[in-house]
């Protein structure tokens, strides 16, 4: 492998592990919240966190960029305490984990609705409190939902092309993932085999993902 | 005689509203009560896993709930170990992972029983690596029943611990339920609906209906209360009685066993003599008469006096003392014509088949 697709890899595998890693918590409380508990607002929550699954992911990029970009309200008051995303591998997670966060959110709740809410009743009457009765029953149970969508974040993070190239560009070395990589290549004189090999790159990381959540899946199942 | 439980509570779900003041005073006491009366609301509310609108709850000294005094501890808190109707055991851990559910999270101190005595009181020994889905429903049944145990509560509640159970297992469960009442001397609060089960454990009843309590008490007490004859359903009252085996009889098909000093013959059953069991005679099984039967094929008649009569809807409820009380049930015209009153010498009469065969006294370890 060129240095060149080995650096593009890596920032792939960067910002897919890096969107996967800030989804879960969120992703967790949110199924949890959609699954189990009743709020004023909660259809409303439930639309907007499906938003990025149904809008194009261009006008994911786009709203990110008016919210998070260098004048955007969001953006400068992160750039008062230093943090700068837009134009930044930062930013690259950030779109594709908006993007990815309703099939996370998903598979969570569902996961989570399949448990019996009474089983973290008798775990609180043997001792356990409100946490540690989720975590060891709930959570516990709904591993096998949490690691799918982790696996579905991670791959449409791979993936992700429409709201990363809005939002934070197409900078090689930080913003440029494989799907940009390709695109970029297929556009240049020449570039056909250097997209071909990425291509294959990209099935081969696809299927080794699969493979990865599903060992992990039955593990979890077997206990 | 101080209480196990106190429950004083107002509870509005909709168009229910549970209004009750339940004293507990004895070891054991059953809840009755058609579905929808709000047994399992109860249960709720002293487990801490719904809270009254208004009212108090004291477990032993401790109040765990009072709307007057802004009290509320938490479920994990309140040492109750609850056995709930279908178990509810976690399906990812093991049997040895369930029963130590609640039991690690004890400081040591605070650890009453052993997980071994535990596992053998329940004969669970060779379930230990099993999952629940592995189980039999009577399996699971203990397992829930260990599991609550080795919380070392204070209470136990138990949601009808035998009702998904066939009859075989039930017999199997009791004795593990009154071996837990004799040995650990654990108060619990079983909610059940069948009459005979719960007898075999304890006299002592609170009778709910439609979110009130209607009465509470020694069950011969209440038996005849109008709420309550319904409760029994198509199987009517059943009488348990605790009898000894003095001898088979395979030629003559039946057993003999002694009570108080009568001897009652039963449907032959395999018990050794000696041997200590449970009986179950139906109130409307029995026939009472004035004078000693000749000539009948009937095989018992157990000699006794006229305690209460009382009417109870269609039916009259005569209890009589045979060395202990025995609920018959006739008509009210019985009543009247074979003149029926207080310290009146009767004779109970049943056949032998009408009898059912009930579980060990002892805890049965086969």
């Amino acid at each position: 492998m060129n240095p060149q697709a080995l650096e593009i890899v890596w920032l792939s595998l960067k910002v897919a592990v890096a969107c996967v890693a800030i989804s879960l918590p969120p992703g967790v409380l949110c199924g949890w919240l959609l699954a189990r508990s009743s709020f004023r607002g909660k259809v409303l929550l439930d639309g907007i966190l499906h938003l990025p699954l149904v809008l194009p992911p261009v006008v994911t990029g786009y709203l990110l960029l008016m919210l998070l970009g260098q004048r955007g309200p969001v953006g400068m008051l992160l750039e008062q305490v230093g943090i700068q995303v837009a134009f930044d591998w930062k930013g690259a997670v950030l779109a594709s984990a908006v993007v990815a966060f309703p099939l996370l959110l998903r598979s969570v709740r569902s996961s989570i609705e399949n448990v019996d809410p009474r089983l973290e009743s008798a775990a609180r009457t043997l001792g356990a409190g409100r946490i540690r009765a989720f975590s060891t029953v709930t959570l516990r149970m709904a591993l096998p939902g949490v690691f799918v969508g982790g696996l579905l974040s991670f791959a449409r993070s791979l993936g992700e092309f429409g709201a990363t190239i809005t939002f934070v560009s197409n900078i090689p070395g930080q913003t440029r993932t494989l799907p940009l990589a390709i695109y970029t290549f297929i556009n240049q004189p020449g570039g056909d085999r250097a997209a071909l090999g990425l291509v294959l790159l990209s099935i081969a990381l696809s299927l080794a993902a699969l493979a990865a959540s599903e060992v992990l899946t039955r593990r979890v199942r077997r206990g | 005689m101080a209480d196990f439980l106190q429950v004083r509570a107002i509870k509005h779900l909709g168009p229910f509203t549970l209004d009750v003041d339940i004293r507990c005073p004895y070891l054991v006491t059953a809840l009755f009560g058609p579905s929808g009366a709000g047994k399992s609301t109860l249960l709720g509310m002293v487990a801490g896993l719904m809270d009254p609108d208004e009212g108090e709850i004291v477990i032993g000294d401790r109040v765990v709930f009072s709307s007057a005094r802004k009290i509320r501890v938490p479920p994990e808190a309140r040492g109750i170990g609850c056995v709930f109707q279908d178990g509810l055991l976690f399906p990812h851990l093991s049997v040895l992972q369930n029963l130590h559910y609640g039991y690690d999270l004890l400081s040591p101190g605070d650890r009453r029983l052993d997980p071994e005595d535990v596992i053998d009181l329940l004969d669970l020994g060779p379930r230990l690596a099993h999952r629940p889905r592995q189980l039999s429903g009577g399996e699971r049944q203990r397992v829930a029943l260990g599991r609550a145990l080795l919380r070392s509560p204070d209470l136990l509640t138990l949601d009808e611990p035998l009702a998904a159970l066939d009859p075989g297992l039930k017999n199997r469960i009791l004795p593990y339920l009154r071996s837990i009442r004799d040995t650990l001397g654990l108060p619990m609060l079983c909610v059940s609906h069948s009459v005979g089960d719960i007898l075999q454990l304890t006299g002592q009843v609170v009778i709910l209906s439609d979110g009130k309590c209607v009465t509470q008490g020694d069950f011969f007490d209440v038996a005849h209360h109008e709420t309550v004859v319904p409760l029994l359903g198509d199987y009517g009252f059943e009488n348990v009685l605790q009898v000894q085996v003095s001898s088979n009889d395979p030629d003559a098909g039946l057993t003999r066993v002694a009570y108080e000093d009568q001897v009652i013959k039963v449907p032959l059953c395999d018990r050794p003599v000696g041997d200590r069991l449970f009986i179950g005679i139906r109130a409307n099984d029995i026939i009472l008469s004035r004078t000693e039967p000749e000539g009948l094929s009937l095989r018992n008649a157990l000699q006794g006096r006229v305690g209460e009569v009382r009417r109870a809807g269609a039916v009259s409820m005569v209890s009589v003392d045979v060395g202990k009380r025995l609920l018959v049930e006739v008509t009210p015209e019985a009543v009247v014509e074979l003149g029926l009153k207080e310290g009146e010498r009767v004779f109970c009469l049943v056949k032998t088949h009408s009898i059912r065969i009930g579980p060990s006294v002892a805890p049965d370890r086969t």
